[in-house]
């Protein structure tokens, strides 16, 4: 190392001084146009979903979040049955999909025999290609009959629609609602932090866990005490990526979850969300308003996802310090 | 690393303490990773309260010695000890609670293993997986296990700290206190001593030879003057067996052994 070093020096400084003359600035030029590119392009986007949804948004002003009356025929356009919607049914999917994805993480970290983790690991990554479509119809053709006839309708024999279950899981029994959605949409999501979940346990270094063990412990109080904490906030990246899928997953949801613009006021009522609207318009929107409505509908969705991902990278970058 | 086959096979040479002294006797002990044969039929008495210290070149098994005390090795499907562990007269090997086992023979790693949670809470931590111990009470049990790993001057003031937040010296005392505060009766040292520097290392083998008066030690390393230093018995390995184990006090002085003999002069190693 140091004859190498004592041996390059002489023509070194000649050597980098001619480089970087020419192609490293070129090289650095490249990199940076890269990088500007896009930045450009969200730049470009944000400006472009501003301008179109700018009628929409002058137009009804703040009303635009608040009222949930959206009507084409009378160009009543109002975002908080699509807001609500896509909030609740992320929300819900990530309540659903974490203890799962948790469990699967400690599970093939700490208790499965090591050749069959990376086997099933595999295949939890493999669940993760599946397109949504084919989620999408499986919910449709599936899932939805099944859970119109043995979950809605025993309910709706058997509570009192007035009791205060009775409201919240009052629904039209056909299977196309807001919690089937979350329900697709936890399935969709699992591989990905399941996925994340394990690549964090899995960098706790071995010889703490070995230490740990070593003190006596069970494996549950090792993964409670020094694993969990080890990963720490880092798994909260793990969280939010799974959420910026929910949060903007459009197959799979404008399938199964009824597309009722309406506020959705019970978990089994028809529902909606800012990507399922508008697929379902975007091809029947004619008026003016009404394509603008979707395009700030789409703005609204931008805002959510990035504030979600921004203070997700502030979570972990303070942890880093 | 080379050797010569004959000197590994010459007899080995046990001068054993008494039987009366020994907290463990490793008898026969034959290990495997899966296939691969570690150890042959390995002897290790363990005198009560002395420090004993494994020396040997690398991969001749020292380590895979000491993690059968506290069955360790468990951890690792395919990994296997065949033979007597005795402790206090009772066989490890066979010991289904291994929590209990690990509670009477502690272990301090090769690399410092803080666990991520404060300096209190490393030494707590432990303490509470094996009983139900008052806030005041556990304050002392902090306190003295801190004083005795020869760390507690350097922490008093920040005991709410992460224990990662140390230098690699304190954070090695700081398991070393974490090892000694569930009061086992052996603590098992890797190379405790081989990421440190000399003052930390001064430091630690200063405390180790204060807790010989509570503690019985078994300590694998490859500093030779430490062995010398600080251990009572020494047992010198070769290709996975034992080939001299006697009091330090004259196995350094004049091995009995052509195999230490070379090891300890520097031949080879």
């Amino acid at each position: 190392m140091a004859n190498a070093m004592t041996a390059a020096t002489p023509s070194a400084p000649q050597g980098n001084l001619r480089s970087a003359g020419a192609g490293d600035t070129l090289f650095k030029g490249l990199c940076f146009s890269a990088a500007m590119l896009l930045m450009l392009t969200l730049v470009g986007l944000i400006v472009s979903l501003v301008i179109g949804g700018w009628p929409a948004i002058s137009h009804f002003g703040f009303k635009f979040l608040t009222s949930s009356a959206w009507d084409p025929v009378t160009d009543e356009y109002g975002a908080a049955g699509p807001v609500v919607g896509t909030l609740v049914t992320a929300f819900m999917a990530m309540v659903m999909a974490l203890p799962l994805a948790f469990g699967i993480a400690v599970f093939l970290v700490e208790f499965c025999p090591k050749r069959i983790a990376n086997w099933v690991s595999t295949a939890v990554e493999l669940l993760a290609g599946i397109p949504s479509i084919v989620y999408g119809m499986w919910g449709l053709f599936v899932l939805a009959p099944w859970f119109a006839e043995h979950v809605q309708m025993p309910i709706i024999m058997n509570l009192d629609p007035e009791s205060f279950w009775g409201k919240v899981l009052y629904g039209v029994p056909n299977g196309a609602n807001i919690f089937t959605a979350s329900l697709i949409l936890a399935v969709m999501v699992l591989p990905y932090i399941a996925t994340v979940l394990r690549e964090l346990l899995l960098t706790v270094p071995p010889h703490v866990r070995e230490a740990a063990y070593g003190m006596g412990c069970t494996p549950f109080e090792v993964v409670r005490a020094i694993m969990l904490p080890t990963v720490g906030r880092s798994a909260i990246g793990a969280v939010m990526l799974g959420l910026g899928r929910a949060l903007g997953e459009t197959m799979a949801v404008t399938f199964i979850i009824g597309n009722s613009h309406a506020f959705p006021d019970s978990l089994f009522a028809s529902g909606s969300t800012i990507a399922s609207t508008i697929a379902n318009e975007f091809t029947e929107a004619t008026g003016e308003l009404h394509i603008s409505a979707l395009i700030a509908l789409g703005l609204v969705l931008f805002a959510i996802t990035f504030t979600t991902l921004a203070a997700a990278r502030l979570l972990i970058g303070r942890e880093q310090h | 690393m080379n050797f010569d086959a004959s000197q590994a096979d010459t007899k080995s040479v046990i001068v054993p303490p008494p039987v009366e002294d020994r907290v463990i006797d490793v008898r026969g002990l034959d290990f495997f990773y899966g296939k691969n044969q570690a150890l042959f039929g390995v002897e290790l008495p363990v005198a009560r309260h002395k420090i004993t210290a494994l020396i040997g070149p690398s991969g001749c098994g020292k380590s895979t010695l000491l993690r059968t005390l506290n069955k360790i090795y468990d951890l690792y499907p395919g990994q296997r000890a065949e033979g007597e562990i005795l402790l206090n007269g009772e066989n490890v090997l066979a010991a289904r609670d291994t929590a209990k086992l690990r509670a009477d023979v502690g272990m301090v790693f090769q690399r410092p293993t803080p666990f991520p949670m404060s300096i209190y809470e490393n030494i707590a931590f432990g303490v509470r997986l094996h009983r139900n111990v008052s806030k005041a009470d556990m304050d002392v049990i902090v306190e003295r296990s801190l004083t005795r790993a020869a760390l507690w001057d350097e922490v008093k003031d920040k005991l709410d700290k992460s224990g990662t937040s140390l230098s690699g010296g304190q954070q090695q005392r700081l398991c070393v206190a974490r090892g000694i505060a569930v009061e086992p009766e052996v603590l098992l040292l890797d190379e405790p001593a081989s990421a440190l520097d000399p003052l930390s290392t001064a430091k630690l083998e200063t405390a180790l030879m204060e807790l010989k008066d509570s503690f019985t030690i078994v300590i694998v390393t490859h500093n030779l003057q430490q062995a010398a230093r600080i251990s009572d018995y020494t047992g010198f390995m070769l290709l996975g067996k034992m080939v001299e184990f006697r009091p330090s006090s004259e196995a350094f002085v004049k091995p009995e052994t052509a195999a230490m003999r070379d090891y300890v002069t520097g031949r080879y190693g």
